[in-house]
């Protein structure tokens, strides 16, 4: 009973983590623009985040180590360093953007204009951090998160031609603008398959101090949450396809995100974007500044925790609060949070060799996972997503100069 | 035993398994004509950024000069060490070597000063 309890709290809390302002920002572009044509982008994405998620935390269950700190082992410091330096930049950019989310939220809630937000939105994530523990983050702000399935409601109502639906989940050829559609589909991956979320799930394994015995829950969780994840972005995709594409509406300013669910809810439907990207972007920036943070004090052995105190752990405290500040700063300059969205989940699908190759070869490691090695459809999987993320590294930066926003 | 695979890099904890850092270096010494002998382990910034690029170790070692630990690596001697399965174990305090200096500098002069640390 205490396990089902466990799986579905685990399934409900990774539901409501799911969404972020990279997957809200490319999915809402993409049916924008091509209306159910892109949802197998979100369904490929997905598939490669099961399997990555699910294998993070098989590692973490059975080898009692997080990602970062077997790859300082395995691969040595000098590996260490290069992927703590792009990852880091990668991290910091991703969370400048999420926290950009959250006080775009608070600028259509209050008329204040974005960047004068960055610095309370800032404090709240840090002193959530430095008050909370782990299990506030983790399952609080997710809870809370619940409420983007709103944006499966919406669609759900707004009666989408399933037969199309089913269709889109197909990969197809593009009728018009090829370069845009393919951008779209690279950002919807890197927004999917984000280094920080598989990291993030290994050091909340440890966190919790899964075991051996936690296989199967590990795969129940990682396998439902992801799944349902990957619909609320469907959700998205859907309503900007049937209420944005027939005004064309692009989606070039957030400004306009309001319109994915006003059509539906009127009034409320306002109140229901502004919470559901506030919470969302707000859980995000969590886990990665956090991210960020277990990654250093990982990498260079120092302790680390988030359920000790702050003075307890002080390099790791002073790291988490030190990258909080500096994402601030991008928000406080003024780059628009919707471009910054977009070109970081382009970045993110450029980098994402770095950390998948390393962990391919960890999960193939009897001396860190024994007998619970990747069989050969998981290594299947996993030589896929290191395919696609080449792939995508190699068409990413051609795309974002000829057909990035 | 393989210096590199069972060592090098491993996290180190302390004899109350406090962490204090990584193997981040390990001294041979030669001495006269006797075969060489692994002496200490070596934790710290500039040893890593050495093995990186020796330019960039000393770098590192010299914008160290008036942090706490004075960008010198903190050496453990051989003899203090049991290398085990996933960690080395040195038959210390933590507290009491200079491998936690930063840790406490932090702890000291501010994240101890906030209110609620």
């Amino acid at each position: 009973m205490k396990k089902l309890l466990e799986i579905a709290l685990g399934i409900v809390t990774s539901v409501g983590g799911f969404l972020e302002i990279g997957s809200i920002t490319t999915a809402a572009q993409a049916g924008a623009e091509f209306s159910l044509q892109l949802i197998w982008a979100i369904v490929l994405g997905g598939l490669c985040v099961i399997f990555l998620v699910e294998q993070s935390g098989r590692f973490a269950a059975v080898s009692g180590r997080t990602i970062p700190d077997a790859i300082r082992e395995r691969f040595g410091s000098n590996y260490f360093l290069s992927l703590y330096v792009v990852l880091g930049i990668v991290c910091l950019l991703v969370l400048g953007a999420e926290l950009g989310g959250v006080c775009i939220a608070l600028e259509l809630a209050t008329g204040i204009g974005f960047q004068w937000w960055g610095l309370p939105a800032a404090f709240i994530v840090w002193l959530v951090i430095w008050k909370g523990t782990f299990g506030v983050i983790e399952k609080g702000v997710s809870l809370l998160g619940l409420i983007t399935l709103c944006f499966v409601v919406g669609a759900w109502l707004v009666h989408p031609q399933w037969p199309q639906v089913v269709q889109g989940a197909l990969p197809s050829l593009p009728q018009h603008d090829s370069s845009r559609y393919w951008f779209i589909a690279v950002s919807i991956m890197g927004a999917s398959i984000s280094p920080y979320l598989f990291f993030f799930y290994s050091s909340g394994a440890i966190e919790d101090e899964w075991n051996e015995s936690y296989i199967q829950i590990n795969r129940v969780i990682s396998t439902a949450g992801m799944t349902f994840g990957s619909l609320i972005s469907i959700a998205v995709l859907i309503l900007a396809a049937v209420l944005l594409l027939p005004k064309g509406v692009r989606l070039d300013h957030y400004q306009q995100l309001p319109l994915l669910l006003t059509p539906i809810f009127g009034k409320w439907g306002f109140w229901l974007l502004v919470a559901s990207i506030g919470i969302a972007c707000l859980g995000a920036a969590m886990e990665i500044t956090l991210q960020i943070a277990y990654l250093t004090a990982q990498g260079f052995g120092w302790n680390w925790s988030e359920n000790q105190h702050p003075s307890a752990e002080a390099r790791f405290s002073f790291t988490y609060s030190i990258t909080i500040i500096l994402a601030s700063l991008i928000v406080i300059v003024g780059i628009d949070p919707l471009k910054l969205t977009v070109f970081t989940m382009a970045i993110t699908a450029a980098t994402l060799p770095v950390s998948i190759v390393p962990f391919l070869f960890l999960m193939n490691d009897p001396s860190y996972v024994r007998v619970y090695r990747n069989g050969w459809f998981s290594n299947s999987i996993v030589l896929l997503i290191v395919g696609i993320a080449f792939l995508l590294a190699v068409v990413t930066i051609p795309l974002q100069i000829f057909g990035g926003s | 035993m393989d210096l590199i695979r069972d060592c090098l890099d491993k996290k180190v904890i302390d004899k109350d398994d406090r962490p204090m850092g990584r193997v981040d270096g390990i001294i041979i010494e030669i001495d006269g004509d006797g075969p060489p002998r692994v002496a200490w382990i070596e934790l710290g910034v500039s040893t890593i950024a050495g093995r990186f690029s020796l330019r960039l170790g000393r770098l590192v070692k010299r914008l160290s000069q008036h942090l706490p630990d004075k960008g010198e690596p903190y050496r453990i001697p051989w003899n203090k060490l049991r290398i085990g399965l996933n960690e080395v174990e040195a038959n210390l305090e933590a507290e009491k070597t200079p491998a936690l200096e930063w840790e406490l500098w932090f702890r000291k002069k501010i994240i101890g000063r906030i209110p609620g640390a």
